[in-house]
């Protein structure tokens, strides 16, 4: 348990101290913000239709933006450069197992993840005080995130864990991310009914649809929970082939 | 301590080590000689629990690495030949992080850094970013982290490697002082390192052990015919006079005179038979002739040459093979005449 709780305290250092958290950071911060106040913007317009600002938030175009491009990019460089440098030698001849590697380095993740997302918090103190807001639903919007978030770091784990080339597993990863996030759309193009409902259950946008309208069915969260442990299965199955060198 | 049994391992159709069995006694400093790609890497990793074997069993302090390997890792301290730090970490941090990885608890994973970069002498750099260490001080923070958790084995490939002289001398004198409260297992490819600071040496080869024992033993063994190198002043007389006389005595084989700078001084290198010393004779015999012995001195076969001894020996055997099998096959195509010597050459590293 040491073992695993110093990897996860050496990650996220690790995120702190390197130029590319800040990087994202800053880029995600400036794209909330533009994305929030275009939102506000044209919810105050009387012309349009009354809605929540945290519906379109957590669901447009731009956030799937954001996740799909900001995960590959925290995921890429956690077990990708420890084949590259070597120190995975040095991991892995101490008393950790695979396992415990890939969770250490997971929730290092998710927790940076969290952070990505903590400021938009902000967002909801301001509209608490020039309106109202529905902190049930939004509270199920951050689940999702959170959800989501654990979902796709998974998926750039495994990537990372294939290979010890950090581009390559950003790329394997945002492809993989966009595979899945497409087999979503298949339902409007499938005709049949038993294909229809399996790409209905395996699309990740109508998850996330229902969890930022405040809808949390544990279908839903069964569904992020196993992909994100199948992923990570299969990292720590990775891990344990050494033939790289 | 560390017990090897049949140890191999294939990539592929690639053996890189080949049913090795060594036995390495708790307290000993043994080392691992043997030029690049001998499998000297790979049967390391294979101790050290990182790579699984593809045949046979080894156990370090009678547990096995891959039955048990949690506890099994515990007594082991592994320093990798490619000491790959985390740059943006401080050395302290980065000791600390070690222990904790070694499954100590905080506060004595903090004593054990205290001590060890007491031990280390890495007083100087423990606050320094190790990214901006030079390769010395990167190697002796890897060799701390090693030592850190009080390892009964410690595991070293390749130490000295890239180091300049006195960085070398310095890690030495820090792998000497280990040795003495751990079974120590050093793998390298330079001679005098192991004459230095092992007691035992097993020397690889082609994933296989082609010589194991005392570096004394080595010696006895391989190295039959010592030489001897004797200088004499001979005011006056020829040194043809004095090669006649030398080359008369008992128990000296061949004579040889070796150039030097010094015209007056007549050089010469003496093989003698083994089990004979005729030392006392060349004495003897320059002294009756008046002449002066500058110099009289026991050439001692080095380890350098029992390994090139040994390495050679084994490479005109397969290169023999080798050839045996290329010829019929080059015989009926005369055209692809490069073939056979492209594919021993491809066969050169196994």
């Amino acid at each position: 348990m040491s073992a695993l709780w110093a990897t996860f305290l050496r990650e996220l250092r690790a995120y702190f101290v390197s130029p590319l958290a800040y990087v994202v950071l800053f880029f995600l911060l400036i794209l909330d913000g533009v994305v929030f106040s275009l939102i506000t913007t044209y919810l105050a317009d009387p012309r349009q239709p009354a809605g929540r600002p945290f519906d379109y938030f957590f669901g447009g175009f731009p956030f799937w933006i954001i996740v799909l491009f900001a995960v590959p990019v925290i995921t890429m460089r956690l077990l990708a450069e420890e084949r590259k440098s070597g120190s995975i030698e040095v991991l892995m001849t101490a008393p950790i197992s695979e396992g415990q590697v890939v969770a250490g380095k997971f929730l290092a993740a998710l927790a940076f993840w969290i952070v990505l997302w903590l400021p938009t918090v902000l967002y909801a103190v301001i509209l608490e005080v020039y309106g109202e807001l529905d902190w049930g639903t939004l509270g199920a919007g951050y689940l999702g995130i959170l959800l989501l978030g654990a979902f796709f770091l998974a998926i750039g784990i495994m990537a990372s864990a294939l290979t010890r080339n950090q581009i390559v597993a950003a790329v394997a990863a945002f492809s993989l991310s966009l595979l899945v996030f497409f087999v979503g759309f298949l339902t409007g193009l499938v005709d049949q009914p038993g294909l229809q409902e399996l790409t209905g259950y395996l699309s990740v946008i109508d998850h996330m649809d229902e969890l930022r309208r405040g809808i949390v069915d544990t279908r839903r969260l069964v569904y992020y929970l196993t992909g994100t442990f199948f992923f990570l299965f299969v990292a720590a199955r990775a891990l344990e082939d050494r033939k790289w060198r | 301590m560390i017990e090897a049994q049949e140890l191999s391992r294939r990539y592929g159709t690639f053996t890189a080590v080949d049913r090795i069995s060594f036995s390495v006694e708790e307290g000993a400093i043994v080392g691992i000689l043997g030029p690049n790609w001998a499998g000297k890497t790979t049967t390391i990793r294979m101790i050290t629990g990182f790579l699984p074997p593809t045949g046979g069993r080894v156990t370090v302090a009678g547990r096995d690495l891959f039955v048990e390997p949690r506890r099994a890792r515990r007594d082991i301290g592994y320093l990798p030949e490619n000491v790959a730090l985390y740059p943006e970490m401080r050395v302290r941090e980065y000791l600390a992080y070690r222990g904790r990885l070694e499954g100590l608890k905080r506060a004595a994973a903090k004593k054990a850094v205290a001590e060890t970069i007491e031990r280390a002498m890495l007083a100087d750099v423990a606050d320094q970013i190790i990214g901006t260490l030079s390769k010395g001080y990167r190697q002796r923070v890897g060799l701390a982290a090693a030592i850190l958790h009080r390892p009964r084995v410690l595991v070293l490939d390749e130490p000295t490697v890239g180091l300049d002289p006195k960085q070398i001398v310095s890690i030495r004198e820090l792998i000497r002082d280990l040795g003495r409260n751990a079974t120590l297992l050093l793998s390298t490819h330079i001679l005098p390192e192991v004459e230095l600071l092992c007691d035992r040496v097993l020397v690889i080869d082609r994933g296989q052990i082609v010589a194991d024992g005392t570096t004394r033993e080595l010696h006895e063994r391989w190295v039959g015919r010592r030489g001897l190198r004797v200088a004499v002043r001979p005011d006056g007389a020829t040194p043809e006079a004095v090669a006649a006389c030398l080359g008369g005595l008992p128990g000296v084989a061949k004579l040889q005179q070796v150039q030097t700078p010094y015209a007056e001084l007549a050089v010469f290198r003496l093989e003698v038979d083994a089990g004979s010393d005729p030392r006392e004779a060349v004495f003897r015999c320059t002294v009756q002739n008046g002449w002066v012995l500058y110099e009289l001195a026991e050439e001692r076969g080095s380890l350098e040459d029992v390994f090139v001894q040994l390495t050679t020996r084994d490479e005109t055997a397969t290169s023999l093979d080798g050839i045996a099998i290329a010829e019929p096959a080059a015989a009926p195509g005369e055209g692809d005449a490069g073939e056979p010597a492209a594919e021993s050459d491809g066969e050169e590293p196994s």
